[in-house]
């Protein structure tokens, strides 16, 4: 019998050392002859670089060297793309255009970096960079998506005839038609703006090349090594044996670590190559404003037709999306939200057509959620508005709109992120919305405490929101487990952690696999030395792809202790287990080989091995899921809404999740949490204000807020368990699912909190002075 | 960032206006400024100390007066920068005789770029207004001075 570990509440290995500052982040590094870099940023958003002067810089004591885009020659080139352009779909319009190292010839968003320079301290380097003197051509800037788009606007990039990055059109069934004979259409403008993802850590990289081994270690605050290191190798004409990168624990990452090849990535490279010593540049908050990529930022015309009795024919979405000055990222944020509109529904006709749009912005690639909450919430809001409208109460259009549980696999038609079709592989919606109706207690509060409160004059209001989640994605994750000769059990896998606790969901399924203590599993990830085959942590892809490569490689590890056990105590296969580190006879349990012994009989040093037979305990494997799995579920709340301040208080959470199998309860549940926080700073808290000069206004903590655990109520979660056909383990990825409903929820149930007549919230995130003039705006109308 | 208002100075129209095109007594008018140069009838250039919130800096800069109307009215066009960021600006200022006095009413717009709008944002506004009232104190001062000359 195995000891069952998967899916237990099991408290995480790596905590000790994180809680006691044994755990090594990249600012930790510290090598002999290090040098420190800082990075000279341009204040404009938009401007011909008409020259650079670093000569008072050079001549500061202490600077060693600095360079500029022409320093760098035929090294100088613009960032791959990072997610190709889609081959797939017919009159696809894409223009290429990557963040470039160093600015050569014109800045297109405030923050792009200029010059670097390298200097004994940061402290000197940062001194130098105000005796660099830049002659700068400032240009006419454009920060609004639409505005973008007038034939008049400046051009982020001067050799396209406007500022369209992609064109795309995604049909399904035939919209058009349908339209004409619904019994209702309804037609919404819908604004969400952009975030910051704000992870605690902000990016930070050394580079060191030894010249003597000839060989590059890079440490990273990356999500994805193996790629970095790949297009280091490539970049800088190395073996990719000769690059070793290592992303070390990392403090938060929620998307814009991902394998962007920022400048300073680069950069730094390039200048450790160049020099020889060590660099260190650890990215300051300010910079992380302007450096560190960003997310949300759409605009959407949306019509749905339905109905009498509410049920959905079809659904038109048109929308922007701000790419920012470059698009590396490709189309994969604005196909999440052309997905995810969709969401557990029926709709069978849909038309979408997206344009990314350039504008003089710091670049979006994915946060956390990558486009879905505002697909999210699109859906969400326009059921909503049709429920009112049609008299059926917002729970009941829901469950008149989800998909049956006999449909599944569902080919929702269009294709996804992954330029596939966007298959739905299972779902159970009914249950999950049921449990959220029964913990909240929706029947009670709508039907007897609301309109109490009400009576007293306050503002409660509850909300009930469904979503999906597409997770885990492909290609492929890959996994080394190995026994030693003292038992323990050592696993190496591609990706990163930035704080998803892997350290114990994957140490849980090789303990249970392989019979030993969770806490005598050791993990090693984002070491390419280690492992170097991969993609890396995104797409809440880690539980779904890397988890299952892991379960693999320990099953092949567990095959290997059995027929080598066998051997050993004389006994078939069928009649051992393995358990407490041991492999012993069932039926009589003081016959026994520990598996210390087994992997020292694997490895042996004396006598002949038979032909054909692998030493040690050791298996690798990969796993590629077909396509992605789908996770879902409801989150409900209640607020409450201060009239006077439009303070809102949460006063109830509630989550029921499904993610299929589930490895560990408190690591889903912390993702839950952590979601949710993001979720609740993207409803009321977080936007990024730029001015019409591309200027940010609020660069700093002070300025621009992020919820602190004051604002995060406590969370209730109920598990419900639908199982992904697609993987062995049967899990779906968690790591997006908390953020992605929340706008829409925190909306609705405002809306239904403030109870104005024609007061409809179709804007995300809110804020105290947006609800206030909401609030009395529609009051004076009335 | 939009600023405007007005100000009534105890002066004849032309004592004001003499005052306000004295470099001498724009460089009181600003406080902060460390050095202001005539450069030409109608172009100055100067320095300026700035302490907004978190952020002290040393500006330099250029100040342009265009569509010059004496004494009634004139453009003021000004753009600086330095370590903490840019500003850019342009304003009109007229006056009109009044019986108490003069009347300065004054509007423009300013562009701030870098760590000015990045972190003084919120405190630039409170800023400038009470740079303003400052300023207008020491034109008081200034003309009671020259009005005070002209009398001995």
């Amino acid at each position: 019998m195995m000891a069952k570990l998967i899916g237990k509440r099991i408290t995480r290995n790596e905590d000790p050392r994180l809680l006691t500052g044994q755990a090594l982040f990249v600012d930790d590094v510290e090598l002999p002859g290090m040098l420190h870099a800082a990075f000279l940023r341009s204040e404009y958003a938009h401007a011909r670089l008409k020259g650079i002067d670093l000569s008072a810089a050079l001549e500061r004591p202490g600077v060693v060297a600095a360079f500029t885009a022409e320093d760098m020659g035929d090294d100088w080139s613009p960032g791959p793309p990072l997610v190709i352009p889609p081959p797939t779909i017919e009159d696809v319009e894409f223009y290429t255009r990557t963040q470039v190292p160093l600015v050569k010839d014109k800045v297109r968003h405030a923050g792009e970096p200029l010059a670097i320079v390298i200097a004994e301290s940061r402290y000197i380097a940062e001194d130098a960079l105000d005796d660099i003197v830049v002659d700068l051509e400032p240009l006419d800037v454009v920060t609004n998506i639409e505005r973008a788009l007038d034939p008049d606007s400046p051009l982020v990039h001067d050799d396209l005839e406007s500022n369209i990055a992609a064109h795309l059109v995604q049909e399904k069934g035939d919209y058009a038609a349908i339209r004409e004979g619904a019994d209702k259409v309804i037609k919404r403008r819908i604004v969400i703006e952009r975030g910051a993802a704000g992870a605690m850590e902000n990016r930070g990289i050394v580079a060191s090349w030894d010249i003597k081994q000839q060989q590059l270690t890079v440490w990273d605050t990356t999500q994805s090594p193996i790629p970095i290191r790949n297009g280091l190798a490539s970049m800088f004409g190395l073996s990719e044996y000769q690059v070793r990168v290592i992303a070390p624990f990392v403090g938060g990452a929620f998307g814009p670590k991902i394998m962007m090849f920022y400048p300073e990535e680069v950069l730094l490279t390039w200048s450790t190559l160049k020099m020889g010593s060590p660099i260190k540049w650890i990215e300051d908050r300010r910079e992380n404003f302007y450096a560190t990529t960003q997310e949300r930022g759409q605009v959407h015309e949306v019509e749905l037709a339905l109905t009498s009795d509410g049920r959905i024919l079809g659904l038109r979405d048109d929308f922007l999306h701000d790419t920012g000055a470059y698009d590396p990222y490709g189309l994969t944020i604005p196909l999440n939200t052309q997905c995810h509109v969709l969401g557990p529904y029926e709709i069978p006709n849909f038309s979408s057509d997206l344009k990314v749009v350039f504008t003089n912005k710091t670049l979006t690639t994915p946060v956390r959620g990558a486009g879905r909450p505002q697909g999210v919430y699109v859906i969400e809001r326009m059921l909503d508005i049709a429920a009112r409208e049609l008299g059926i109460d917002r729970v009941e259009i829901r469950k008149r709109n989800y998909l049956p549980n006999d449909v599944f696999p569902y080919d929702n038609v269009i294709i996804d992120q992954a330029f596939e079709s966007f298959i739905i592989d299972s779902g159970d919606y009914l249950p999950a919305m049921e449990k959220a109706l029964e913990m909240i207690s929706y029947e009670k509060f709508t039907q007897e405490e609301q309109p109490k409160l009400r009576e007293e004059g306050r503002r409660v209001g509850i909300g009930v929101v469904s979503f999906i989640e597409t997770t885990g994605v492909g290609p492929y994750e890959g996994a080394r487990v190995t026994i030693e000769s003292s038992g323990k059990i050592s696993v190496a896998t591609g990706v990163g952690t930035q704080g998803q606790g892997h350290f114990t969901s994957f140490a849980q399924i090789v303990a249970e696999r392989l019979g030993v203590d969770v806490r005598d599993v050791h993990l090693v990830t984002g070491d390419t030395a280690q492992f170097h085959w991969g993609t890396g942590t995104f797409a809440s892809r880690g539980a779904v792809v890397a988890a299952n490569a892991v379960n693999a490689a320990a099953l092949i590890v567990r095959g290997k202790v059995l027929e080598l056990a066998s051997e050993a105590l004389e006994t078939p296969e069928e009649e051992l287990e393995i358990e407490d580190g041991v492999v012993r006879v069932a039926k009589i349990p003081t016959r026994y080989i520990s598996l210390g012994d087994l992997a020292q009989r694997s490895n042996p040093l004396r006598g002949a091995v038979e032909p054909g037979t692998e030493p040690g305990l050791e298996g690798t494997a990969y796993f590629g899921p077909k396509y992605g799995a789908t996770a879902f579920g409801t989150h409900a709340m209640i607020v409450e809404v201060d009239p006077e301040t439009m303070i809102v208080e949460i006063k109830r959470y509630i989550i029921v999740e499904d993610c299929g199998t589930i490895l560990n309860p408190l690591i889903v549940e912390g993702q839950l949490h952590g979601g949710v926080a993001l979720g609740i700073g993207n409803s009321f808290y977080e936007k990024l204000v730029f001015d019409d000069n591309g200027q940010l206004l609020n660069a700093s903590f002070a300025d621009y807020l992020i919820p602190t655990a004051a604002e995060i109520p406590t969370i209730e979660i109920a598990h419900q368990v639908t199982p992904s056909p697609l993987n062995p383990l049967g899990s779906k990825g968690v790591g997006e699912a908390g953020a992605i409903p929340v706008p829409a929820l925190f909306a609705q149930a405002v809306e239904n909190a403030l109870d104005v007549e024609g007061l409809e919230i179709l804007e995300s995130p809110l804020s105290p002075q947006r609800l206030f003039e909401l609030f009395h705006g529609e009051e004076k109308d009335a | 960032m939009r600023i405007e208002g007005e100000h009534v100075f105890s002066g004849s129209r032309e004592d004001v206006w003499a005052m306000v095109r004295d470099p001498e007594v724009l460089a009181k008018l600003l406080p902060g400024t460390t050095k202001l140069n005539q450069l030409s009838e109608s172009e100055y250039e100067g320095e300026i100390n700035l302490r907004i919130g978190p952020i002290l800096g040393s500006f330099s800069g250029r100040i342009f007066v265009e569509d010059e109307v004496p004494p009634e009215s004139c453009t003021l066009k000004a753009e600086g920068e330095g370590r903490a960021g840019f500003f850019k600006g342009s304003g009109t200022v007229h006056l009109t005789e009044q019986d108490d006095g003069t009347l300065m009413v004054y509007e423009g717009d300013i562009q701030i770029g870098g760590k000015l709008a990045s972190i003084g944002q919120r405190l630039i506004d409170m800023t400038s207004k009470t740079m303003i009232r400052q300023g207008m104190k020491g034109l008081d001062a200034a003309l009671e001075e020259r009005k005070a000359e002209a009398a001995d």
